[in-house]
């Protein structure tokens, strides 16, 4: 395995992951859990293939994909926020709908896959850093990635300084710790919600455009391949802080990127390595969630 | 000079009035007491007052304007500040954020000799701001404490620079002294002193006629909704305010005569019992005690010295760290709930609607809820649904439960009636020993009078009672022995027979001579 | 009790129009969307529904169809109620159905009156096992049981392709696939028809869960649980114990329904064996649109797999494509989280009551 490789992996499998994961906080700090992490990834990812399928240009891809995965936010918003809706059934709804969505266009345009290989611009994205990426060893880890991976490093840090400081970072730390404060003071706590989960539903679009458009310069149906999930896991270890969630992000993208590099050597159990990021998670969540419970004296299982 | 009045508000819920035809005044600078007893209207009044009601009839003048307030943030900016009895405080963020919450400061930076606002918070102007409000005051409070680390009285400072900080005249409190020791009352009283002084109207709401008497100017009786009379307090007793507020004598009816046998055997015993909280703290510390038959063992303390936590342990929701616990020297330390039950502890729970009571299921299923294993609800994993409603309808009877209709949901149960499921419940099952927690916390007049006589008549048949309450003369009234509780330990035990309230009071203040 | 109790009547109205509302709002969409794909919907619709249940032929497939989505509605069901989420249901049915073909071609010489129930209850097994593992983690160390059963489908879907692809694969067939159940563990049609033994299983499971539900002491602690599971322990129910009795019958009744649909329909494993969709996920819809309850659920049931049916209808006779069904799915569960009407004291309740008040009233002037 060349550890090179494996490391830049670590960076490609963690950034949809990471966008995801910062998508998925918001909400979850406003005490919204979005399980349609996945959907919302989804119908950004097949909004922004298909824009740019279409018209050929990048720029309206990204667009057309923050737009319609912002568009999923506000549905998922009205139906959690104003019709007091059970968000865990709204979002695998969303999750379901999108496959269901993704499926059928496909069938209606009679592909069993989008390509965008012929358009010339998709197929080289890697940016070449300066100075950085002529560091031996450093240089074919950090550079030669695509903008919206880097990006997704960003987003982490402005998770942060949203969440933490910005007033409106603060009403949505409010909003899950005691709606009721902030009520009381004329928060408009569902406004909150609403800018909440719909900036993490256009994280979520960037993580479908990263995947389908940078990685894969294709769409295909299953292309999320339960991302948004292991994005919900992050932040349940992490509990919802941008920093160590990210990190949670970080390893089981490196879980996902062992398994990719190893299938590499061993050629025909490769299929059987791919379930070591999932496994990995569950033993991850077990190990975090147990230490957080055997703490506690304090009997009784509560839902969610 | 008047800056409230009250013209006629009346507010409805359904066809009941909580509210009806109200005329009151506030004058400037002032402390306005309303008193009047549970359910009277006073809380109704004052969330009209705040805009978090709108009256059905009747308007609010302010400093002689017709007001229409449809939220809070228009109270405020008719400055008027609410420090509500359960605090609006955020425990995750610092005394600092709590009080800036809603009117953040942001940082400014200069731009080609223009200041220009950030969308950024400044902590550092933040925090001068909070601590220039708190010297101004006196309060000695940390504006980057975390709310959650703060005692209550400091937690119900912060509330008050809340509403300082936003530049509030008049300040309304919800039952202020209801969670503070005499200390923090002491202290609180100061605050409102203090606050006086610099020019701001206060409104208290209280049933403590003690309190009315030392700190108000004025105050106004509430009874069934409607103003009784609005005197200044110097010309009023006590004992008048008392006989206006019930129309008959306040002191508890049901007295015990507090003569249980020393010589009775043990029938509860716990030993050098402890747990901790998630993050560590021990909030039971060691405590041991006897409960024996035919006596009922009172344990006072101001909430949050570890009764719940106490409570709960010994009903089976949470693991102790140390000690043991022996039902008729049985070890039944860390028992489930089931286990408890099955050993003839009845159990009447601490938060009603957490632990005692599911208010989505039927009357019926919450009569026999923590029984229904028992052969008589239940055999070869069937219920038996004929012999649920008979139980059912014994209880209502018993208890003389009003209900509507009894195969109907618990949510429409006032508070005292749903009270009285869990206790007839948890004695109809005939226990030997019975755990009661705030057994009368919300319930009307006349239940607790009911409450009283069941759980004393309990005591007659020689049952073991171990009766855990911040209200004192609830506690004063029913126990044979008295513990009071203070960060965890008991402090001392003092017989109830010969103790007064202001020793009480200093007890559960932590003084001991 | 009394029959005709008022309240009781308007609670059952609220839950229907609770679960119609949201159907009807679907096929409404997706008639927009047959619009889009120019053809129409209403004879589209026609064709769905009309040869999946007004033909006796067509109305036994559906019968037969709607077996193993009882099992798997009830398999979410019961773990909805008491307010968890085994979403691992469609993981549960495939390693049930993966064993139970090992089992299955293990001994083709035992006689079927031992195989057949040998290979049921091995699937029933696994599917308990294999629930086991969220289960577990939930009960005794608090890990979320939605996110880990989820989880869990992704690996045991690459799992089970790696053993049909390499290990098990039926080097003679010309797709992925393992090797034909022996005819001594196949169940046989009936009369002609598509309908095997499996549907009277099916029911008999229904039965047992209808008890389970209304008259048993766990169907009461589901309740509880799922309303109020502070107050179920507070009176004894050890929660945690429970979940794990509730995922395991969950699991159960999946393993059963993938062990089932192998025995009677499919033969043998192939990597779409449980559909596009996937039976563990149409069981969700069924759950929910049955409001977790037994006899909607079996109602459910029987109208989803006549979809299922129609379905193949549809592509022959129009140019709409069969995923088509998939979205209205989607669309449904979607509009089913929100409910249309809420508690009694919304407005919408309080209107459902006052017509049947004045239906009422119509009938004793009448």
């Amino acid at each position: 395995m060349n550890i090179i490789r494996f490391l830049s992996d670590v960076l490609l499998y963690t950034s949809p992951i990471l966008f995801c994961t910062v998508g998925g906080l918001f909400a979850y700090r406003a005490n919204i859990v979005n399980i349609g992490l996945e959907g919302m990834m989804y119908f950004g990812g097949l909004a922004s293939v298909l824009a740019i399928f279409f018209t050929q240009s990048l720029f309206l891809g990204i667009i057309v994909g923050m737009v319609i995965s912002a568009a999923i936010g506000v549905l998922f918003s009205y139906f959690s926020v104003n019709k007091n809706a059970n968000f865990i059934i709204t979002g695998l709804g969303i999750n379901l709908l999108a496959t269901a969505a993704g499926k059928y266009i496909l069938v209606e345009m009679g592909l069993t896959e989008i390509n965008l290989i012929n358009i010339d611009r998709v197929v080289d994205l890697g940016v070449d850093l300066p100075l950085i990426g002529r560091l031996p060893f450093l240089g074919g880890i950090l550079s030669g990635h695509t903008p919206f991976t880097y990006l997704s490093l960003l987003a982490v840090f402005a998770a942060w300084a949203v969440l933490y400081r910005t007033p409106v970072g603060v009403y949505v730390r409010v909003c899950g710790d005691n709606e009721d404060a902030g009520v009381s003071l004329g928060i408009p706590t569902a406004k909150i919600k609403y800018f909440a989960v719909i900036l993490g539903a256009v994280f979520c679009g960037f993580a479908g455009y990263n995947v389908t458009v940078e990685q894969l310069a294709s769409f295909t149906p299953s292309f999320t391949d339960g991302i948004g999930f292991i994005a919900i896991a992050a932040i349940y270890c992490g509990d919802g802080k941008p920093l160590k969630s990210s990190l949670y992000a970080f390893l089981f993208g490196a879980a996902k990127s062992l398994a990719i590099n190893l299938a590499v050597t061993y050629g025909s159990i490769a299929i059987l390595l791919k379930m070591i990021p999932y496994l990995a998670i569950v033993v991850v969540l077990f190990a975090v969630e147990g230490v957080k419970h055997s703490r506690t004296n304090i009997r009784g299982i509560s839902h969610v | 000079m008047e800056i409230i009045r009250c013209v006629g508000v009346t507010r409805k819920f359904g066809d009941f009035y909580a509210n009806k035809n109200i005329h009151f005044s506030v004058a400037e600078n002032e402390i306005k007491a309303v008193v009047g007893e549970n359910g009277a209207g006073k809380t109704t009044l004052m969330n009209v007052l705040y805009g978090l009601l709108e009256p059905t009839n009747g308007h609010v003048e302010v400093r002689g304007d017709r007001v229409n307030f449809t939220s809070p943030v228009d109270a405020i900016r008719a400055s008027i500040g609410m420090v509500h009895q359960h605090f609006k405080l955020v425990p995750t963020l610092t005394v600092r954020e709590n009080v800036l919450l809603g009117a953040e400061v942001k940082g400014t930076i200069n731009l080609a000799g223009r200041s220009v606002t950030l969308p950024l918070l400044s902590r550092r102007k933040g925090r001068a701001k909070v601590l220039e409000l708190i010297e101004r005051f006196g309060f000695d409070l940390d504006p980057d404490t975390l709310v959650r680390d703060l005692s209550v009285g400091a937690k119900q400072k912060v509330e008050i620079l809340k509403m300082l900080y936003r530049s509030v005249d008049i300040l309304i409190f919800d039952e202020p002294t209801a969670v503070l020791t005499p200390q923090e009352i002491d202290d609180f009283f100061d605050s409102l002193r203090q606050l006086k002084k610099q020019g701001k109207t206060i409104i208290i709401i209280t049933h403590k006629l003690k309190e009315v008497m030392m700190i108000s100017d004025s105050v106004t009786v509430i009874k069934k909704g409607e103003v009784v009379k609005s005197i200044e307090t110097a010309k009023t007793s006590e004992r008048e305010l008392a006989q206006l507020m019930v129309g008959r004598d306040v002191l508890l009816s049901v007295e015990s005569d507090h003569s249980a046998s020393p010589n009775n055997p043990l029938v509860y015993e716990v030993e050098n019992l402890s747990t901790r909280t998630d993050d560590g703290r021990k909030v039971v510390d060691g405590v041991s005690f006897g409960v024996k038959e035919g006596e009922i063992l009172g344990i006072a303390g101001v909430e949050g010295n570890g009764q719940s936590e106490l409570i709960r342990v010994l009903s089976g929701l949470m693991r102790s760290t140390e000690g043991t616990v022996r039902m008729r020297g049985e070890d039944i330390t860390n028992s489930w709930p089931r286990g408890l039950r099955d050993r003839r502890i009845g159990i009447i729970p601490e938060e009603r609607y957490v632990h005692g009571l599911c208010r989505e299921m039927t009357l019926a299923h919450n009569c026999i809820a923590g029984y229904h294993y028992n052969s008589e609800f239940c055999s070869r994993g069937l219920m038996k649904r004929r012999a649920i409603e008979h139980w059912r309808d014994r209880l209502i009877e018993d208890f003389d439960i009003r209900i509507s209709d009894a195969g109907g949901q618990l949510s429409s149960l006032s508070g005292g009636n749903a009270q009285k499921i869990i206790i007839g419940r948890e004695l109809e099952s005939n226990p030997d020993f019975l755990i009661a927690a705030q057994p009368t916390r919300g319930v009307d007049i006349g239940a607790i009078e009911f409450i009283h006589t069941t759980i004393l008549a309990l005591r007659k048949k020689r049952k073991a009672v171990l009766l855990v309450s911040t209200e004192l003369s609830e506690i004063m009234s029913l126990s044979d022995r008295i513990l009071v509780m203070y960060r965890g330990r008991f402090i001392d035990e003092v017989d109830a027979r010969n103790v007064t309230r202001g020793e009480l009071g200093l007890l559960m203040a932590g003084v001991k001579e | 009790m009394k029959k005709n109790d008022p309240q009781r009547n308007t609670k059952a109205a609220v839950t229907l129009v609770n679960a119609v509302s949201p159907v009807i709002l679907a096929f409404l969409i997706g008639a927009v969307v047959i619009l889009i794909a120019r053809e129409n919907p209403l004879s589209t619709y026609w064709i769905l529904f009309s040869k999946s249940l007004f033909d006796f032929q067509g109305l036994m497939k559906t019968l037969h169809y709607a077996s193993p989505l009882m099992l798997t509605g009830l398999a979410i069901a019961v773990t909805f109620k008491a307010g968890f989420f085994n979403m691992g249901v469609e993981g549960q049915l495939l390693v049930g159905a993966f064993a139970a073909m090992i089992v299955g071609t293990s001994f083709p010489a035992m006689s079927p009156v031992l195989l057949v129930p040998l290979c049921l209850v091995t699937g029933m097994v696994c599917g308990i096992l294999f629930a086991a593992v969220p289960a577990v983690l939930r009960a005794f160390f608090n890990v979320n049981e939605m996110v880990v059963s989820l989880l869990l489908n992704y690996a045991i879907a690459i799992f089970l392709e790696y053993l049909t692809s390499g290990p098990f694969r039926n080097p003679s067939s010309g797709y992925v696939s393992t090797n034909m159940l022996p005819d001594n563990a196949i169940l046989h049609h009936l009369g002609g028809t598509k309908l095997t033994i499996f549907t009277f299983v099916a029911l008999a499971v229904f039965i047992v869960m209808y008890f389970l539900f209304n008259r048993s002491r766990l169907g009461f602690e589901i309740e509880a649980i799922g309303y109020n599971p502070s107050f179920s322990e507070a009176v004894g129910m050890n929660v945690g114990r429970k979940i794990l009795t509730i995922m395991l019958i969950s699991g159960a009744l999946a393993g059963l329904a993938g062990a089932g649909w192998l025995m009677s329909e499919k033969y043998a494993y192939t990597l779409s064996f449980s559909g596009a969709v996937g039976l563990g996920w149409d069981g969700m819809l069924i759950a929910l649109l049955g409001a977790h309850n037994p006899a909607g659920i079996i109602v459910a049931a029987i109208f989803y797999a006549t979809l299922k049916v129609g379905v193949q209808n549809i592509s022959v006779f129009t140019h709409v494509p069969s995923e088509i069904i998939a979205l209205i799915q989607a669309m449904i569960i979607l509009l089913l989280s929100l409910k249309m009407i809420g508690g009694p004291n919304t407005r919408g309740y309080k209107r459902i009551e006052s017509l049947l008040d004045s239906g009422r009233r119509k009938e004793k002037i009448g």
